[in-house]
């Protein structure tokens, strides 16, 4: 629930460079004969000349049965949004991440291994094709995707890997993928190092439960199996580059898998559910006091809630919360699940969209129980990464508008203080409340219409001749209704921007042309790759 | 969205001219030079406050300069070098005599500063400089510097730009000089003036030396500066208290209902300037200050510079208290507004730009550090504070006329927390502003000093705008541990509200 919108801590461990070897249109590696086999696969070929030394084909550790029968290698292509020219299609990008087989013929890896992709193919051990794959759900607020290959038999010599439960501190885990370093399937161990909430970098806004192990992961081993005795215990993710931290590494525990899991089950991904509030810890001695709370130690103190938040008129700043569906939350804001101390939103991130959450809280030294109905609340999601959509924008004489987000922020590389507090401040100072969406005229393409409109650069749009504007859309209508004379207020003490319409209109196809904008706006948040992918199944 | 100054000079027309006629004649000294240079090596110790230890100074500095001796046993430096000043020493470059020297005058936003030898017979030998105000583009300014001899080192360099740049503290813009001049380095550059024929022309404000340009703050200025001081109390640079946009865009100008081709687009009055006493508002097209037209870049014709930004027409040579005319379009029709110019202090801000020579104000309370919010303390991180400060308190700095335009108040934050036993648990808080206390309004430190001492059935509760929202103390503890908290963390004393 506390998100934090810190730009970058770990990163993402897919391979999104090109190797040499793969862009050089070569065979297959053609090593002498017997040389490298692929493992398990050729032991019945004896070698042509008995020479040694017969190197060893990587045999899985016995533990784990025979892995190279799940694992698959996944490459993916992918178009990232230009946000700076959104008309434009985007840059292709292509990664090699690792999936792993699981039951109902699905194969897992991480939505930042086919996030955006436009085409995914799919290899497995001892098999020369490389199978065209299509995406069943991703789930790109726990970094989890599901796909599939449609080639029929392609499952039928795969091993569906089964789901263990959350391995014990310093057990010896096994980590399974594609990473630099060479072609073929790598294992590395190394054991559970810790057990805590973490940013999910792939979003960049969503904390879950992740667990950090000392195996040796790299990019490459996305999307892979960290196992235990054969049985998934994770899927690698994310770690820290060599020159931050040193063997730090990160894997998506099974909670949030099988959470992943159960909430496909009704045929669509519907993320998580928020309480939608910031919380302190209660350690303060006075301060308890002065709540009104006893000596033992339980409890939080509800800092604000987001009004467009499930909790919105049920929990209030200054709320107590004792307990949450009868796991007693102690002051350090950790309850205890199966065993295990964590983060009392851990009992919030198994539940679904739709169910509820049982609350005690302590108001006004009052006790109380309160329910709240779970939904996802939607200022988040301007603070995190967004992938298969197209971005938004509207163009008008011109002008560039669009509405600031993560993407759009990043792609500018702006230092721009009242843009930069908008954006951090969108939740915490509720922004949101009259500027759902915060338009930014983000980029003036130059015409002779608008020379003179430089310093509007990077203003957010406030009203359209004394109509304030809330969203993108309305400025899109008050745009195509636009009287002959448009004055646009920006935010703080600048001029208005006024424009000629009949001027904007008659220079529309010229800039048009000039800049090879193919379309001049974009309202929908919706798909890209989507529509591709359902005609790809027709 | 470039924001312009909100201070606006003024000048009397007939102030320039009668200056520089006073001025011209002194040119026939030439023949004999001065027998020793009219500088002086000023050395000064100082101590800068510590706004993160807000009861404790930073340790001293020592800096080297020069200034420029003037009539009536003055020495002329930049308020730079003798901010925060404990003591300040003139030393004869040639003698090596020294005497103590008191601070006279000091406007920190013109960076200037008067200094008068404790030893008024200390100057007694040395001629001094003459000002001149007549430079230009294209003339050839020399910087002068000593050696460790006492020998004059002078550089010569050529005004390349005469335009309205920001000054140290950043309040407005003035007059400056732009020399391109190769400098060199003595023990003591600090404060160097720069000469034409023998006449005090400009004084170093800053010197880059990579691309070798020098910025000096220039004569007409240092003038305004020396007229204010020969005044019973100095009122400083005088202050309008609006801001304004080019009307380059036609389309804005024809929104504006400008008929003619000129003025500024007025975007912003404050609330209790000048500006706004003479009722100037926010679309107004100011076309003419005094007698001189602004064209729609907002320059005016300058006899001397040509064209040049109109708050500089106001520069060097209107006070507080003088009234200019203003001309300007409203709603098409045309209209005069009568400004009466004000200098406006640092105190007069919500979150002053600029606090020296004077202890920061704050409040420790059980190990809670409360202070006001000033562009001093985000100074405090460095060069780069803008970046590097708390952001959110950079951004109420910034935009401190929009967020507060009541502006009779000042935001209090709560800086940093000690670990303290009655702290335990707030250790992390930082930057929080601080909304009320003992559900009482806090616009000030001084509010917060006085709310603490009324705690609620025991209890001293602290509201913050930012989470967590609420704070709570027991009273008695705080009183309690307070002797402890000052030995652990070597606090002399728990406030300073002045």
């Amino acid at each position: 629930m506390k998100r934090i919108s810190i730009i970058g801590y770990a990163t993402l461990l897919l391979a999104s460079v090109v190797y040499a070897q793969e862009s050089t249109p070569a065979p297959p590696p053609a090593e002498p004969p017997g040389a490298l086999e692929h493992s398990g696969m050729s032991r019945s070929n004896p070698p042509s000349q008995a020479v040694v030394p017969v190197p060893v084909p990587i045999t899985p550790p016995k533990p784990n049965g025979p892995v190279q029968k799940s694992l698959v290698r996944i490459t993916a292509t992918a178009v990232d949004p230009d946000y700076k020219a959104p008309w434009n299609a985007g840059a292709l990008q292509r990664g090699v991440g690792a999936g792993f087989v699981i039951s109902g013929n699905r194969i897992m890896t991480n939505a930042h291994v086919v996030a955006n992709s436009r085409y995914i193919t799919v290899e497995r051990d001892g098999d020369p094709n490389k199978y065209p794959a299509q995406v069943l759900f991703i789930a790109n607020d726990c970094d989890l995707a599901l796909i599939t290959v449609p080639a029929k038999d392609f499952f039928k010599n795969m091993l569906p890997l089964k789901l263990g439960g959350i391995p014990t501190l310093e057990s010896t885990v096994s980590a399974y993928g594609y990473p630099i370093g060479g072609e073929r399937m790598s294992v590395t161990t190394g054991i559970v190092s810790r057990i805590d909430f973490q940013l999910y970098t792939h979003s960049s806004v969503d904390q879950h439960l992740a667990i950090q192990i000392s195996a040796q992961i790299n990019p490459g081993n996305s999307g892979g199996p960290v196992m235990q005795d054969g049985k998934v215990v994770g899927v690698a993710f994310q770690g820290y580059s060599g020159d931050v931290a040193q063997g730090v590494a990160y894997m998506i525990p099974t909670p949030v898998i099988n959470r992943f899991l159960k909430d496909i089950s009704n045929g669509q991904y519907d993320e998580y559910p928020d309480l939608a509030i910031t919380y302190a810890k209660l350690q303060n001695p006075a301060q308890r006091k002065y709540l009104g709370l006893k000596d033992d130690d339980r409890g939080v103190l509800v800092g604000s809630v987001v009004t467009a938040g499930p909790s919105d008129g049920i929990l209030k700043s200054g709320d107590v919360l004792l307990s949450i569906d009868g796991h007693p939350i102690a002051s350090d804001a950790n309850v205890e699940m199966d065993g295990e101390r964590s983060q009392f939103e851990e009992v919030v991130e198994r539940k679904f969209k739709g169910d509820s959450v049982k609350v005690d809280i302590l108001r006004d030294k009052q006790p109380m129980t309160v329910t709240i109905k779970l939904f996802k609340p939607w200022p988040y999601s301007i603070q995190g990464h967004s992938y298969d959509v197209r971005p938004r924008y509207v163009l008008y004489g011109g002008l560039l508008f669009q509405p600031l987000n993560l993407d759009m922020l990043e792609a500018y590389r702006t230092s721009d203080l009242r843009l930069r507090h908008y954006f951090e401040y969108f939740i915490l100072d509720q922004i949101y409340v009259d500027h759902p969406d915060v338009i930014v005229l983000s980029n003036i393409l130059p015409d002779p219409i608008n020379s003179y409109l430089t310093p509007y650069r990077g203003g957010i749009v406030d009203e359209v001749n004394g109509k304030k504007i809330r969203t993108l859309a309305e400025l899109s209508e008050a745009f195509a209704q636009a009287p002959e004379r448009l004055v646009i207020r920006m935010i703080g003490d600048g001029p208005p921007l006024v424009l000629d319409r009949n001027k904007v209109e008659a220079a529309r196809e010229r800039i048009k042309t000039r800049y090879n904008v193919l379309k001049e706006q974009n309202l929908e948040d919706k798909p890209a790759s989507r529509i591709a992918a359902a005609e790809d199944q027709r | 969205m470039r924001r312009h100054s909100f201070i606006a000079f003024s000048i009397v027309v007939i102030a320039v001219s009668t200056t520089l006629a006073k001025k011209e004649p002194a040119i026939p000294t030439t023949a004999s030079a001065p027998k020793e240079v009219a500088l002086v090596r000023v050395n000064v110790t100082g101590q800068g406050y510590d706004y993160f230890r807000p009861w404790q100074k930073k340790a001293p500095f020592s800096k080297r300069a020069l200034g420029a001796v003037l009539p009536k046993g003055r020495v002329l430096v930049t308020a730079d070098l003798v901010t925060n000043q404990n003591y300040v020493e003139l030393e004869r470059a040639e003698t090596g005599e020294k005497t103590a020297a008191n601070v006279r005058v000091i406007d920190y936003e013109a960076n200037l500063a008067l200094l008068e030898p404790a030893e008024k017979s200390f100057l007694d030998g040395i001629a001094p400089l003459e000002i001149t105000s007549d430079t230009v583009v294209g003339d050839r300014l020399a910087a002068w510097q000593l050696e460790p001899t006492g020998a004059l080192l002078a550089t010569e360099g050529l005004v390349t730009t005469i335009q309205m740049m920001p000054y140290p503290v950043d309040i407005g813009q003035f007059l400056t000089y732009r020399v391109s001049i190769p400098m060199q380095y003595r023990e003591n550059s600090y404060t160097v003036p720069l000469v034409k024929n023998n006449k005090l022309a400009g004084l170093l404000l800053r010197y880059d030396s990579r691309s070798q340009l020098l910025d000096a703050i220039p004569a007409p200025v240092i003038t305004h500066f020396l007229k204010d001081a020969d005044g019973q109390n100095y009122r400083g640079f005088p202050s309008a208290g609006f801001s304004f946009f080019p009307t380059r865009d036609p389309a804005l100008r024809e929104y504006a209902g400008d008929k003619g081709k000129r003025g500024v687009y007025i975007t912003n009055v404050e609330a209790g300037t000048p500006a706004n006493k003479a009722g100037l508002k926010v679309g107004d097209i100011v076309t003419a200050v005094g007698s001189h037209d602004i064209d729609e870049n907002g320059n005016y014709v300058d006899p001397l510079y040509g064209k040049i930004e109109f708050t500089n027409l106001l520069t060097a040579h209107a006070y507080s208290g003088d009234v200019i005319p203003f001309h300007l379009q409203r709603d098409g029709k045309p209209m005069q507004l009568n400004l009466t110019l004000e200098h406006r202090e640092a105190k007069d801000y919500v979150s002053p730009p600029y606090s020296l020579d004077q202890p920061p104000k704050y409040y420790v309370l059980g190990g809670l550090i409360f202070q006001e919010l000033s562009r001093q303390y985000l100074k405090e991180w460095g060069p780069n504070w803008q970046r590097e400060a708390p952001q959110r308190l950079v951004y109420m700095d910034h935009f401190q006329s929009e967020l507060f335009p009541e502006r009779n108040r000042r935001v209090v934050i709560l800086s940093q927390v000690l670990p303290a036993n009655s702290t335990i648990g707030y250790d992390d808080l930082a930057y929080l502003t601080v909304s009320k206390v003992n559900g009482k309004e806090i616009k000030s430190l001084d509010d917060l000093a006085e709310a603490v001492k009324q705690p609620v059935e025991g209890f001293i509760k602290i509201e913050t705008e930012e989470d967590p929202k609420q704070i709570e103390l027991d009273a008695s503890q705080v009183t309690a541990e307070a002797p402890s908290l000052q030995e652990n963390y070597g606090i002399s004393s728990l406030q300073r509200l002045q």
